[in-house]
């Protein structure tokens, strides 16, 4: 009898140790399983074999369903390839959203840092982390939204557009901001550009880019960058 | 008619431009650098085809070896494409997309991009340096603590044989000195037999056993360390760490709902869609088993998903799902958002999943169970975001006149419900448990 309790302490030892994996690749086991995996549908569980279950579930909101409190959709629709049409007319549409507020600006520079500062840097000068001038991974130059001539301009909406559809070598982002959220980091964006109050602050080299008129000569464009990586590196 | 009309203002801006460049600047292939990055990085790159053609031996091609016509169709691609069948091909190629115009860089400036461009193709691209992020280095210290380990336990042993030896020696000479004052021997037990010892034995291997079955017991239904292989090695510590991503860029979810989303292929195509390699710009990528990892293989995996054709530069409609493996899992009877801890509580995302940023392959650094969820209750303080609400939210503002009464050391409205008599303890602040953070039906129900 005493021999038999050792031998199953033994046992025991030996099985629980050899559970110990040195790279864990299974979840292990559970005491209650119908406790622990839940019979409804969680998020994440497989849903292929739901059809032949006969559970039909649409993934996706009725078209045209418009969430609670949200703006309206877009009026237009993404361009057909090779065609501008919707773009160019995009410009004429106007930001929906009245001026921020403190807390709201907050939130819209929340919202800007988290999903384009990585590309058009946290200064809006087209030099995110990504990028880093030319050195980093993403081999297209972010557009340069504090000081671009051509983004200082550009409508709200025409903005939108790009947001929303993508543009040349930017994705969409309509999965990752509602309607709403890209509208307020469009704010944010014109709040921050014309040599805004944080741009002379921050770098003051970028400002007296910015200033220059559009078509500013050969001298100017070449000087830029120089003067941008200077200030960043501070 | 138009056509005069842009030939005069383009003669005009040439010669504008000529005037101030003509001040004193020579243009080199370092202004061509900077001329390349303001205005066609964007769509070009040297090595590789974005939304337009990769530029490295551009004047080799089609019409490009005539300058001339590199000038005509960089100020005005519209007008030169309607008589090329060349720049025509590429408009096909490259999805319908054509060139934006730029009249106002000069001839000049053309031509130092050109140069910039040729001596860059020429230089070969980038390659890291061989130094940066040496896996060695970390493999070496885990060998290291290993080899500790080894030494701990060859030196317990060497005691253990030690101590053992002394007590054969003590018996023995114990023998002797009996034999010797003349003391009846006792037939010789071999320490197998000894009941002593026996007993020692057992209880060591009780303490040992008892302790691992626990521990096992413990660890049933729960999987810290989980470390599942993904269907694509996906590398937190590239993306988090190296290229410092937000975390809330993929997980936007975690500010607004139960489930911090696993993104759609659509977000890894945000950036994939131009970086179609890894450069090995956070070092070369192992497995947990040691095997490398080829990271553009990896990313080609992305492509195949989303159904990107990377040579056409076209989606083909053809996509494929990513069962990405869920590392952790609460028991169904638990109830979690992410969206009450993030958004409402301002939890950090490292607090609970470790240190991602410098995870390759992501494990459950959390055990994720209740004891744990109720220490981190006990101990945070809740924020309440000031009065202006500006550096925090107003989710918890109806707790504030809690907060004040405990502040002025008032007596506490009865955790447990009425008026109870416990004074509140001096402090400055309250923790989740103050605000119901115990309660069983917060997370039970």
């Amino acid at each position: 009898m005493k021999k038999l309790s050792i031998v199953s302490v033994l046992v025991l030892a030996v099985v629980a140790w050899s559970c110990n994996e040195d790279v864990r690749r299974t979840p292990g086991h559970v005491y209650m399983p119908d406790m622990a995996y839940s019979r409804a549908i969680e998020t994440y569980a497989p849903i292929d074999t739901l059809a032949k279950q006969g559970i039909h579930y649409n993934r996706l909101p009725v078209a045209g369903t418009i969430k609670r409190g949200e703006l309206l959709p877009f009026p237009l629709a993404k361009d057909k390839t090779g065609d501008t049409a919707n773009y160019v007319q995009s410009t004429h549409i106007a930001n929906p959203l009245p001026a921020l507020d403190a807390v709201q600006m907050k939130e819209a520079e929340r919202l800007y840092l988290v999903n384009c500062g990585i590309c058009h840097g946290t200064a809006l000068d087209g030099n995110g982390p990504l990028y880093k001038g030319g050195e980093g991974p993403f081999s297209a130059a972010p557009a340069n939204l504090a000081t671009g001539p051509k983004y200082v301009t550009m409508p709200d909406g025409q903005m939108f557009y790009s947001v929303t559809y993508g543009k040349g070598q930017m994705g969409s982002y309509a999965s990752q901001l509602s309607t709403t959220q890209r509208w307020m980091v469009i704010h944010y964006i014109k709040s921050k550009q014309g040599g805004g109050k944080q741009a002379a602050a921050v770098a003051p080299a970028t400002d007296s880019a910015a200033a220059k008129p559009a078509a500013a000569g050969a001298a100017t464009a070449a000087k830029k960058p120089a003067a941008d990586t200077t200030a960043k590196k501070k | 008619m138009i056509d005069h009309r842009a030939t005069v203002k383009r003669i005009l801006i040439s010669a504008l431009f000529f005037l101030l460049l003509s001040v004193g600047n020579k243009l080199s292939a370092q202004d061509g650098k900077a001329i390349f990055q303001n205005n066609c990085a964007s769509c070009h790159s040297v090595f590789k085809d974005l939304t337009g053609p990769a530029l490295g031996g551009v004047t080799s091609r089609g019409p490009w070896t005539d300058h001339k016509k590199l000038y005509e169709w960089v100020h005005n691609p519209a007008k030169f494409m309607a008589s090329d069948p060349y720049t025509q091909g590429l408009k096909a190629k490259f999805g319908g997309v054509v060139m934006s115009p730029f009249e106002n860089l000069s001839e000049k400036e053309i031509d130092a991009v050109i140069d910039y461009v040729e001596k860059t193709a020429k230089a070969g691209p980038a390659t890291p340096g061989p130094g940066q992020g040496t896996p060695g280095a970390g493999g070496a210290q885990v060998l290291d603590e290993k080899d500790n380990s080894i030494l701990y336990g060859v030196l317990t042993l060497i005691l253990a044989v030690v101590a053992f030896i002394m007590l054969q020696v003590n018996s023995n000479l114990k023998k002797l000195a009996d034999d010797k004052d003349g003391l009846p021997a006792y037939e010789t037990i071999p320490f197998y037999r000894n009941k002593s010892y026996i007993t020692l034995l057992t209880l060591v291997l009780f303490v040992i056993g008892g302790f691992y079955i626990v521990k096992g017991a413990i660890g049933l239904g729960r999987s810290q360390n989980y470390q599942p292989e993904q269907p694509i090695f996906y590398s937190h510590k590239v993306h988090a760490g190296v290229n410092q991503i937000n975390c809330l860029y993929c997980h936007g979810g975690a500010m607004e709902g139960k489930a911090a989303n696993i993104p759609s292929v659509n977000i890894c195509m945000n950036c994939h869609m131009t970086i179609n390699e890894y450069t090995e710009s956070a070092g070369k990528l192992y497995r947990e088993d040691g095997t490398q990892v080829d990271g553009t293989a990896e990313i080609k995996k992305i492509y195949a998903a989303a159904g990107w054709d990377a040579t056409k530069k076209a989606y083909t409609g053809e996509t494929k799902e990513i069962q990405w493996t869920k590392i952790h899992n609460l028991p169904d009877h638990v109830f979690f958002s992410h969206a009450q801890h993030v958004n409402a509580g301002k939890v950090q995302c490292q607090t609970c999943h470790g240190e991602i940023t410098k995870m390759d392959e992501v494990y459950q650094f959390a055990d994720l169970s209740m004891g744990w969820c109720i220490n981190c209750h006990r101990t945070t303080k809740v924020n309440f975001g000031g009065k202006s609400g500006e550096e925090g939210n107003k989710f918890y503002s109806i707790y504030e006149k809690f907060h004040d009464d405990l502040k002025s050391h008032k007596k506490a409205p009865g955790a447990l419900g009425g008026d109870s008599v416990i004074v509140a303890p001096l402090r400055d602040s309250i923790t989740v448990a103050d605000i119901g953070g115990l309660e069983c039906q917060k997370c039970h129900y």
